[in-house]
């Protein structure tokens, strides 16, 4: 990339030259009263007059379907359809090269718990009776649970055109590796183990179908982040024209990646409605929420880094296993985001990376928060830390010693922008106390730190077609109301609230003038999706380029009104002017009705494309990991170890996140408290855990994400870096603080106690396990000593 | 089995039948439509289903709807009066208590039991009250300010 | 629609004679006070009942007495909230305060009973999972299987017994009494346990517990709880320790749970005296705690760990009760 390219980014400035009227102060989310008030409708909340659908799952982890009987369940009373893999030949997925999932099994079962058959019947005891009616027999294969007993030379293929139960290998270099690690005066290897994990959103999932027999259209209620995928998909699936299908997003009680891809249910649900000609809800238990998985996979990171004896670095060469589970799923964006976000945190000119994306018998992983880069962030930044500490350096010069300077293109073709972590780095440092505390804390309290960051959208969507990457449209009508329509899923993230504060700032009006429409695939425009932390920046931007074409209407309709050239128009709140005179001032409902007198009800619409420049570099799968602005996060951990029990006591966390604009600071330090929280659970307490292939951790006792009990205060300060081309200078403020916590916390146990932890979750067994390790080996060491003297 | 039973939902006196094997949880949202409450886990695990039962907070999901008869039940939908939020509820939108939302009702409800027995609770004390209510989104941050806000709120 | 809920009718017996009849009227009848046990297991296919016993409506069942020892009587009915904030129990018995404020959530133990968790159902990861779950895994030796996953080469189901109240009560040196067809009996907490997770209370057909009596506490006591949460979690392991002050010196009556199928009393007969090496003392306290548990493969956390956290817990409780730092 060169220079002009650079300065061609910069100069598509996104940025709103008078922000600040709207935006920029904190603001309760817009569909905020529904959700405290109880109004707010979730898709399970709409259950009405619908049949009650219910899968049953595989008993086994691997083998090959020899029969099924469903004819004792058909003939039940009060069932009134059943479906099996049989009633749909079509994979569906989320990566157009890799669909290679059925709804429900046909031929091959790859996991326990996946779908092989489903019912509609008039009540949920029917439907669990008629279940136990279904026969199944299936002869059953080897099965594997880690990615090294699936990469055996002799070990079974869960696909047959996946050699080596290898679903993807990635191969990376940029720089001259060796020459990195000889020019280094420390090289340090080391592996970590990072567990599986899973959304655990609270609520479960569900969907909620509707098949009209008369017109042949389906109506689809999900919970899902990415409802125009689901549309594809249950096109594709159902072998329906998409113009036959309609996706309603209602309220969703969390996804955090769990729904950023189309999931089984969602499509039986829809193949039960077509059988019964009607209305079928299909509500999953806790225990189905967690078989349908899509989490964060197991990890096997192994990491070497050179560096300078001042703590620069010179070389990092990483190796990446992920168990994968049974299907493509996100997998092959998830090794790839793993090496690509090595690059882009630091300035590290040679990087090796070799990734392997593994099938294995188990639940499919999927995208989940910090899609990727966690594990490998984690191992990362634990890394750095122990060899700051062998050279005697502070965990925050080390840091300081590899800083970027923006505006760059990293090795890997990533572009930076903007680049707050100094000033994160300070922050933290500075509130955390760090100078005068580390290193002076009693036995068993200790700190630690860590950097982070994530992307601000994937400047290349999985589907691509060459449309804009987000569409807004905008509607002012007679009564003067400005309606705002997105396709933007909001989860609870905030982003309904993001394009109602876009519109206001540009437009100048009330928030109350405005109201949002979203997700209805008959009304709203497409949009890829909650994912990726892509909403703000690209929909806050169509959001912003929308409203500027309403406005520059309003402007002129106010010009012709007025008598004056558009240029003479000033606006201040919702009142037009001439410049200069407080004579002609006009209202803004008379504006609109001078601006509708032109024609009719006004349609605008804004888009936003990601720029060429950031969609990363040329090589294979150089797409991922690329786009149009980092957030980067720091934060310091503090803790307090019991020795007897190995419980961790989390005390505090100091984290300042550069979002480049907090568009609404309310809703950025939620994001960034729940984001580091999040981080909190991977780091102390959660893992799943399968007993060949059963899920021991199906429900929420033994899958232990935090309660309010042990949740620490969270200290937050936003940094502001102002990004060129973000929304009025915005990067994304949910998943990028998420990768710091972890190894933070890694390096504040190593503090208190001595000990470094390589295999995540810390859970007690853990921590007890190493501490009688280190007790030992300073044993054996002190008696050495004994001998020697 | 059913029964007629009488109980009190959201200040309504009601009378209905009820079998034996319905759990509360059901009951309000299937049958009185009251699908604020929500269901979060497989039974007992997260506080989402909490509603107040002749003031104190029960698990609607693991109670037998037929056991309320002559109880006063109460759920989110009766804080809200004559369409203005209540304390608690104006305390969790302006907050950002609620992000998703899901957790909130029951939250809500436990937050309110806690209140009306100790309208000025300490940070520990919301923990402790607390304990049993599962969220995913907040990190329980802003949950804590919200029912220390409503505390303000009530007291002035 | 939640899971399904089996078809049962509910009885709201008023008296215990009443709750005794209902029970023994019918075999499969099964006594329920605040649910929050019994009800999750019907959600998930763990037990079947024709008849519920709804025992709430028994006001004897709720109070709280003086005994004529001097000690305290706790009914059965009374709600482990309520058990918690007793001033009389924190003041007295403080380790059994402690552990009822220690019970899963604090909405669960609004309606959560003494009884109901004296007579907590084990737990095991093989157990407590979906009709689903279990039925893919040819189910178990507690339930409708026969083989215990947990030590396939034994013959009994090692499901652990997970209620925090009994191990304070034992360390108080409590006594349980039921009531039953046959009348009212009387026996030490301890004996009311058997050491097989799929028949661990000594309770016959029609028998339900009524109280816990409580001798006057000589010394003090503590509860501690190992869990990977502040909330919630059932104990991996859980210590209840009471000091027992003698002319021979101090001993301490110590009682352990999540470790085996029945809550344990731990035999540890030594003294502390103002002789004793106060390290050694304890060191040998928990060394007996170690040797007496038993902890197995119930939960997803080790084993081994849970055999050494909770001792030295132990260690760590009793050198708090007499004023030593750990």
């Amino acid at each position: 990339m060169n220079v002009q390219d650079k300065d061609r980014a910069r100069d598509r400035s996104g940025a709103w030259e008078n922000a600040g009227r709207t935006v920029g102060k904190p603001m309760p989310l817009v569909d905020g009263v529904e959700k405290v008030s109880g109004r707010a409708r979730y898709t399970a909340d709409l259950a009405e007059d619908a049949l009650t659908g219910r899968i049953l799952r595989s008993p086994v982890s691997h083998g090959r379907i020899v029969r099924i009987d469903t004819s004792a369940a058909e003939a039940l009373k009060g069932v009134v359809a059943v479906v099996t893999g049989a009633d749909c030949a079509m994979t569906y997925g989320v990566i157009p090269i890799a669909m290679n999932e059925y709804p429900m099994a046909r031929d091959k079962v790859r996991y326990r718990g996946e779908p092989i058959a489903a019912v509609a019947a008039l009540d949920a005891e029917t439907a669990a009776r008629a279940l136990d009616l279904i026969e199944v027999e299936i002869e059953e294969l080897p099965a594997y649970y880690i990615a090294a007993d699936s990469r055996a030379p002799d070990a079974v293929l869960l696909h047959d055109n996946k050699a080596g139960n290898i679903e993807r290998e990635v191969h990376h270099t940029f720089g001259d590796v060796a020459e990195g690690f000889r020019e280094a005066d420390l090289v340090a290897e080391d592996s970590f183990d990072c567990a599986e994990i899973n959304h655990a959103m609270m609520e479960p999932h569900a969907a909620l179908a509707e098949y009209d027999p008369e017109w042949e259209r389906l109506t689809l209620h999900s919970v899902t982040q990415v409802p125009f995928y689901v549309h594809l998909m249950l096109a594709r699936c159902l072998e329906m024209d998409s113009s036959r299908v309609r996706v309603v997003k209602p309220y969703v009680g969390g996804g955090f990646g769990a729904r950023t891809e189309t999931l089984n249910f969602e499509i039986i649900a829809a193949l039960l409605a077509r059988k019964v000609g009607g209305k079928v809800m299909m509500k999953l238990s806790r225990e189905e929420s967690f078989l349908t998985h899509r989490g964060r996979p197991n990890t096997q990171v192994k990491l070497k880094i050179g560096m300078t004896r001042d703590g620069r670095i010179t070389a990092t060469e990483c190796e990446a296993v992920m168990s994968g589970g049974a299907y493509a799923g996100y997998g092959i964006v998830t090794i790839l985001y793993a090496g690509a976000l090595l690059h882009g945190l630091y300035d590290i000119p040679n990087i090796k990376y070799d990734g392997y994306r593994v099938y294995t018998n188990s639940p499919p992983c999927g995208a989940m928060r910090g899609h990727g880069t966690v594990d490998v962030r984690h191992a990362f930044e634990s890394l750095l830390d122990r060899m700051a500490r062998q050279l005697g350096l502070d965990p925050f010069a080390v840091r300081r010693a590899n800083l970027l300077e923006a505006p760059l293109f990293t090795a890997n073709g990533l572009m930076v922008n903007s680049y707050g972590l100094p000033e994160c780095l300070d922050k933290v440092e500075k509130a955390s106390g760090w100078a005068e505390r580390k290193g002076k804390l009693p036995k068993g309290r200790g700190l630690g730190m860590a950097c982070s960051h994530y992307v601000s959208g994937a400047a290349k969507p999985v589907h691509w077609t060459g449309e804009p990457h987000a569409v807004v449209a905008m509607k002012l009508d007679f009564d003067g109301s400005v309606t705002v329509l997105t396709g933007a899923s909001d989860i609870g993230q905030g982003s309904t609230t993001i394009v109602a504060l876009a519109a206001a700032e540009v437009l100048g009006i009330e928030m109350g003038r405005i109201r949002v429409v979203t997700n209805d695939s008959v009304i709203t425009p497409k949009d890829n999706g909650s994912y990726s932390s892509r909403v703000t920046f690209m929909v806050g931007n169509a959001a912003i380029e929308a409203a500027k074409a309403m406005r520059a209407k309003l402007v002129a309709a106010a010009a012709k009104k007025l008598e004056v050239a558009p240029e003479e128009i000033e606006c201040e709140g919702e009142t037009f002017f001439v410049a200069g005179s407080s004579q002609s001032v006009l209202p803004f409902h008379d504006v609109a009705i001078a601006a509708l007198a032109e024609e009719g009800t006004i349609n605008v619409k804004g888009t936003f494309s990601t720029p060429i420049e950031a969609q990363g570099g040329k090589h294979r799968g150089g797409a991922v990991g690329s786009t149009m602005g980092f957030s980067y996060g720091a934060q310091v951990v503090e803790v307090s170890v019991d020795e007897d029990t190995g419980q961790i006591a989390v005390e505090k966390v100091w984290v300042a996140l550069d979002c480049g604009y907090a568009i609404n600071p309310l809703a950025v330090e939620g994001q960034i408290e729940g984001s580091v929280w999040m981080g909190m659970g991977q780091g102390l307490s959660e893992e799943t855990h399968y007993i060949k292939g059963l899920p021991a951790h199906g429900n929420l006792t033994d899958y232990r994400f935090p309660t309010i009990a042990e949740s620490p205060p969270i200290d937050v300060q936003i940094v502001e870096s102002i990004d060129p081309l973000g929304p009025f200078g915005a990067k994304e403020a949910g998943e990028g603080a998420l990768s710091g916590f972890p190894p933070a916390l890694v390096n504040a146990v190593a503090d208190a106690v001595g000990v470094d932890m390589n295999a995540l979750p810390l859970t007690p067994d853990r921590l007890i396990e190493a501490l009688t390790k280190l007790r030992r080996a300073n044993k054996n060491r002190r008696a050495e000593t004994r001998e020697a003297v | 089995m059913k029964r007629v039973v009488s109980l009190t939902v959201n200040g309504r006196e009601v009378e209905d039948i009820i079998p034996d094997n319905l759990l509360l949880i059901d009951y309000l949202r299937e049958r009185r439509g009251l699908t604020g409450t929500k269901q979060g886990c497989d039974g007992g695990e997260c506080g989402a289903c909490t509603v107040l039962v002749n003031g104190r907070p029960r698990l609607s999901c693991v109670t037998l709807a037929a056991s309320c008869a002559g109880a006063e039940v109460e759920t989110v939908e009766a804080q809200a009066h004559g369409g203005r939020l209540s304390a608690l509820q104006r305390a969790f939108h302006e907050n950002l208590g609620a992000q998703c939302g899901f957790c909130t009702p029951g939250m809500i409800m436990t937050a309110e039991a806690l209140l009306r027995d100790e309208p000025d609770p300490d940070e520990d004390r919301i923990r402790e009250a607390l304990g049993g209510n599962l969220c995913r989104c907040t990190g329980y941050v802003k949950i804590i300010r919200s029912v220390r806000a409503a505390a303000e709120e009530l007291k002035a | 629609m939640t899971e399904v809920l089996p078809q049962f009718k509910i009885v709201t017996p008023d008296c215990v004679e009443a709750a005794i009849a209902a029970l023994a009227g019918a075999p499969d009848a099964r006594a329920c006070a605040g649910g929050t046990d019994i009800v999750v297991a019907l959600r998930k296919g763990l037990s079947e009942t024709g008849t519920l016993v709804d025992l709430t409506g028994i006001a004897a069942l709720r109070e709280t007495a003086t005994g004529a020892d001097g000690g305290m009587v706790i009914g059965a009915g009374v709600t482990l909230a309520a058990i918690e904030r007793m001033p009389e129990i924190g003041e007295r018995y403080p380790a059994i305060a402690r552990a009822a404020a220690a019970v899963a959530g604090p909405t669960h133990r609004e309606v959560a009973t003494l009884g109901g968790n004296l007579c907590l159902d084990t737990r095991c990861v093989y157990y407590n999972q979906s009709h689903w779950w279990r039925k893919s895994n040819d189910f178990c030796l507690k339930y409708r299987g026969d083989t215990c996953h947990v030590a396939p080469q034994g013959n009994r189901c090692r499901a652990a017994f997970s209620g925090d109240m009994a191990p304070a009560l034992m360390a108080h040196g409590a006594e349980i009494e039921i009531a039953g067809p046959d009348g009212t009996r009387r026996l030490p907490l301890a004996e009311f346990y058997h050491e097989d997770g799929a028949a661990h209370l000594a309770l016959n057909p029609g028998e339900i517990v009524v109280a816990a009596h409580l001798p006057p506490a000589g010394g003090v006591s503590d509860y501690a709880k190992i869990r990977v949460r502040g909330a919630i979690d059932f104990p991996l392991a859980g210590v209840a320790v009471a000091t027992e002050p003698g002319s021979a010196g101090t001993t301490f009556r110590i009682a352990v749970t999540g470790t085996n199928s029945k809550p344990l009393l731990v035999d540890f007969p030594d003294a502390l005296t103002g002789e004793s090496n106060a390290d050694a003392f304890f060191a040998a306290m928990q060394k007996a705690v170690q040797k007496a548990v038993s902890p197995q493969r119930t939960t997803t956390i080790a084993p081994h760990y849970r055999r050494l956290s909770v001792s030295a817990l132990t260690a760590r409780v009793a050198r708090g009760l007499v004023g030593l730092a750990a």
